[in-house]
């Protein structure tokens, strides 16, 4: 049983027995990672075909989204900011990985986050909004966050939270890909995937900024990603996360992808000239088992 | 005639939804400019123009022109307006039908009230006070909705979702479930509304409809200021009727006018809104509208001491209630919109419609009570804890009627300053208790960042921590209060915006 089996499973059994009390998960009982996880870094500047090599590297999505399944597409939409402010995942990768989960069969993607803006302003500005609009598939469904649909959750063996309420459509999805933007970010240091799971938490999420690497491993716990691909075609490298001067945005063309997700934020910190072991959240990630934060253990692919 | 008065009942039920259609229209649904905002309705009304003309600056031509075309037409129509156009007069209809309000002339004194009403709010403006708002029947109507029906209507239709979606019924809740997202994006606000004011504003609604009791559009023939102005424009209309008084025969006319317009005095066009109701009841079917006929002769009576008695009134009200001390002065909390011209100004231009607090993206406008000084009763404040201004938003001056909050380009709103954050050290986080948080750091929405941080090294629990803390760069803060909003510390903000540094005060320039 994965994780997403067993949060589904403890919902059902929460929504059956309609007691008072919460759907319990235990972090301690979910299992360890596999080993020697694969990674792709391509870089280049047309972006469809950036997103569709690096993908493939990974053996393509149709490794990833099986026929039928949901898949919930989060990218980074916290802002009201346009494209080139770098503060957004760049709206032509959101849409290439769409296309792809599209190709692979899926039998629904949900594209949303929960934006610190006005979601209305964030959806449109980023341009993601309208270019999802674009696609003409009613399999595709880019939505705002249902207030109702949050659901609250017991976390047994949580570090930093012991209950805290999450997406349930990002949970009871058969898969969830990660589509964050690689930003400077003030109190995490970085935002890269693991923060980027933020957008599908519930409560009041400026409280988890004291002691955030914790409360992010714990979120990452409940919430599992399948395929994390970091967009580093440009990156924020001051004033992050929302950003707002283009002197603060570098282009750099680049994507990085991996099923593992610490292994992804660890490769995303070398972006910034930085280690793995300076970013305090892929290290505590790493440290609970959550993924593989050694780039030579990591299998370039 | 009866064609006629099909035509008006039509007229009237088509104004009050196209209202409501501009009133849901008036809400950001992805467009940085509101193609049909309910302002227009402003635009058409006659006492916000009268509003404009007192207010200090030049009259706003270019935005109050239809109003001056319903002023002319008037004069040479009569009072169409109340009784085909205006949404409170079709509402007082409504309500009168289900109060079984008596019709007739019971109390034919207070008729005058609404020119005395008129004349003491005109002399208060002429002195500097300014509330034709509080009586104006659009502002009153859109208010009331905007404070009260409308998140009532919110709060019940999510209500009904919450049910369906909670309790799964098959084939209904999926029905229900599949409405909800094109209802709330097109027929709900995004966001329930909230207001401080709602309920009061809803009882001063209810106790005009209640009024209906007791006469006929009770509000229109007695109290309403916009009644008065277009009842004095329209003493000598073209459109007459016949006949011009009472029948010998037959006093029906008397007893069954909405507007009591018809008396044994005879017909007042000062008074008749143009229903055309009498040339139906008439038994004998003698009543006829058209450009022919004799003046009527039961125009209402004002005697020149009582219209001394309103002007002075009104001229001491006015500068009376100047003499007290500004409410900005002492309440640093005071923060108004962005783009909203000079306290005295505001005051002066604003005409209490709520119409920016509908159209508030972030939530952050609250109707005032008291506390911005008695005038300021339902003028929109900012309270940041509740909502910020959004940093790309320029719709409250885009929807403004009178121009007390002025439409800014957005390379403008990002220099207008509403206020300036201040921090509280007491209860910061990393300054109160060294733990770490930059909430508002994150969420500063300015290109160079209005809040920035210093590393320090602090001693805790016996070991040296490095800890950012906050600061507020004075020169770029704009006061959007996106940082007293999201302050993750219970209660009250750890930063709250005041009104210090605000573009709008007048100010001398030091260098």
């Amino acid at each position: 049983m994965d994780r997403r089996a067993f949060i589904r499973r403890s919902l059902q059994v929460a929504a059956l027995t309609a007691v008072g009390g919460l759907p319990c998960l235990d972090l301690q009982a979910l299992p360890a990672v596999a080993a020697d996880p694969p990674l792709a870094l391509r870089k280049g500047t047309d972006i469809p075909r950036l997103v569709r090599e690096t993908v493939a590297a990974l053996g393509g999505m149709r490794r990833f989204v099986k026929p039928g399944e949901t898949v919930v597409v989060k990218p980074n939409i916290g802002w009201d900011r346009t494209v080139e402010l770098a503060a957004n995942t760049h709206p032509e990768v959101v849409r290439e990985v769409v296309l792809l989960c599209l190709e692979a069969g899926a039998g629904r993607v949900r594209v949303f986050d929960r934006t610190c803006n006005d979601p209305r302003r964030c959806y449109r500005q980023s341009g993601i909004e309208d270019i999802l609009r674009e696609i003409p598939d009613k399999r595709l469904r880019v939505e705002h966050m249902d207030r109702r649909a949050y659901h609250e959750l017991v976390i047994a063996g949580g570090v930093k939270l012991n209950r805290w309420s999450f997406y349930r459509p990002a949970l009871e999805a058969d898969r969830f890909i990660n589509l964050p933007i690689a930003k400077h970010h003030s109190i995490s240091g970085l935002t890269l995937g693991m923060k980027n799971v933020m957008g599908v938490i519930g409560g009041n999420r400026g409280v988890l900024h004291r002691g955030i690497d914790q409360a992010l491993v714990d979120i990452n716990q409940v919430v599992h990603t399948d395929l994390t691909i970091i967009d580093a075609t440009r990156i924020l490298i001051a004033n992050g996360p929302q950003g707002g001067r283009l002197e603060d945005v570098e282009v750099r063309n680049t994507l990085i992808a991996s099923p593992d997700i610490v292994a992804a934020d660890a490769m995303g910190t070398t972006l910034f000239g930085l280690q793995p072991t300076d970013l305090p959240s892929v290290v505590a990630g790493a440290r609970r088992g959550l993924g593989v934060m050694d780039l030579d253990r990591v299998k370039m692919v | 005639m009866t064609g006629l008065r099909r035509l008006r009942i039509v007229c009237q039920l088509g104004c009050l939804l196209g209202f409501f259609w501009l009133f849901v229209a008036t809400e950001y649904r992805g467009l940085d400019e509101l193609p049909y905002p309910v302002s227009l309705l402003f635009r058409i009304d006659p006492l916000a123009a009268l509003a404009d003309f007192f207010a200090p600056g030049a009259f706003a031509w270019q935005l109050l022109w239809p109003a001056l075309l319903v002023i002319v037409a008037t004069v040479l129509l009569g009072r169409f307006f109340c009784g085909w156009i205006c949404p409170l007069g079709t509402t007082l209809d409504g309500a009168g039908r289900l109060l079984k309000s008596p019709g007739g002339r019971s109390r034919p004194g207070l008729r005058k009230i609404k020119y005395l009403l008129l004349l003491a709010l005109s002399a208060a403006a002429l002195f500097g006070v300014q509330v034709f708002g509080w009586f104006d029947p659009l502002s009153l109507f859109l208010r009331t909705l905007t404070f009260s029906l409308y998140p009532v209507y919110n709060l019940f239709a999510n209500r009904v979702f919450d049910f369906f979606y909670d309790h799964h019924l098959p084939l209904i809740s999926d029905l229900v479930n599949g409405a909800y997202p094109f209802w709330r994006d097109h027929l709900m606000a995004f966001q329930q509304p909230v207001f401080a004011l709602g309920l009061f504003t809803a009882l001063v609604f209810l106790a005009v409809l209640l009024l209906e009791k007791f006469e006929r559009r009770f509000w229109c023939r007695n109290l309403c200021p916009l009644g008065a102005l277009l009842g004095l424009c329209s003493r000598h209309a073209l459109v007459r009727r016949e006949p011009a008084s009472l029948c010998s025969d037959c006093s029906r006319c008397q007893s069954a006018c909405r507007m009591a317009a018809t008396g044994s005095d005879g017909h007042a066009r000062s008074e008749c809104v143009l229903c055309f109701e009498c040339t139906e009841y008439c038994p004998a079917e003698r009543v006829r509208f058209g450009f022919h006929g004799r003046e009527g002769s039961g125009q209402v009576d004002l005697r020149r001491r009582e219209v001394v008695t309103a002007l002075a009134v009104g001229a001491l009200v006015g500068p009376t209630a100047s003499i007290a001390p500004a409410a900005a002065s002492a309440d640093s909390y005071l923060l108004r919109p962005p783009g909203a011209v000079a306290e005295d100004e505001f005051l002066r231009r604003c005409i209490r419609c709520g119409e920016c607090l509908k159209v508030c993206i972030g939530r952050a406008l609250q109707p005032a009570w008291l506390d911005a000084g008695p005038l300021g009763l339902w003028t929109p404040r900012l309270v940041a804890r509740f909502g910020y201004c959004e940093y790309n938003c320029t719709l409250c001056g885009q929807v403004c009627p009178t121009g007390a909050i002025r439409p800014l380009t957005l390379e403008q709103k990002h220099k207008t300053v509403i206020g300036l954050a201040v921090l509280d050290k007491d209860r910061c986080l990393p300054y109160a208790r060294n733990e770490e948080c930059l909430v508002c750091e994150e969420h500063c929405p300015t290109g160079r960042k209005a809040i920035v941080f210093e590393q320090k090294q602090v001693l805790v629990q016996s070991r040296i921590k490095i800890l950012k803390i906050p600061r507020v760069v004075g020169k770029l803060c704009i006061g959007c209060g996106i940082c007293e909003t999201r302050c993750p510390v219970e209660g009250r903000s750890a930063i709250r915006v005041t009104n210090e540094n605000e573009s709008r005060r007048k100010r001398d320039g030091l260098a």
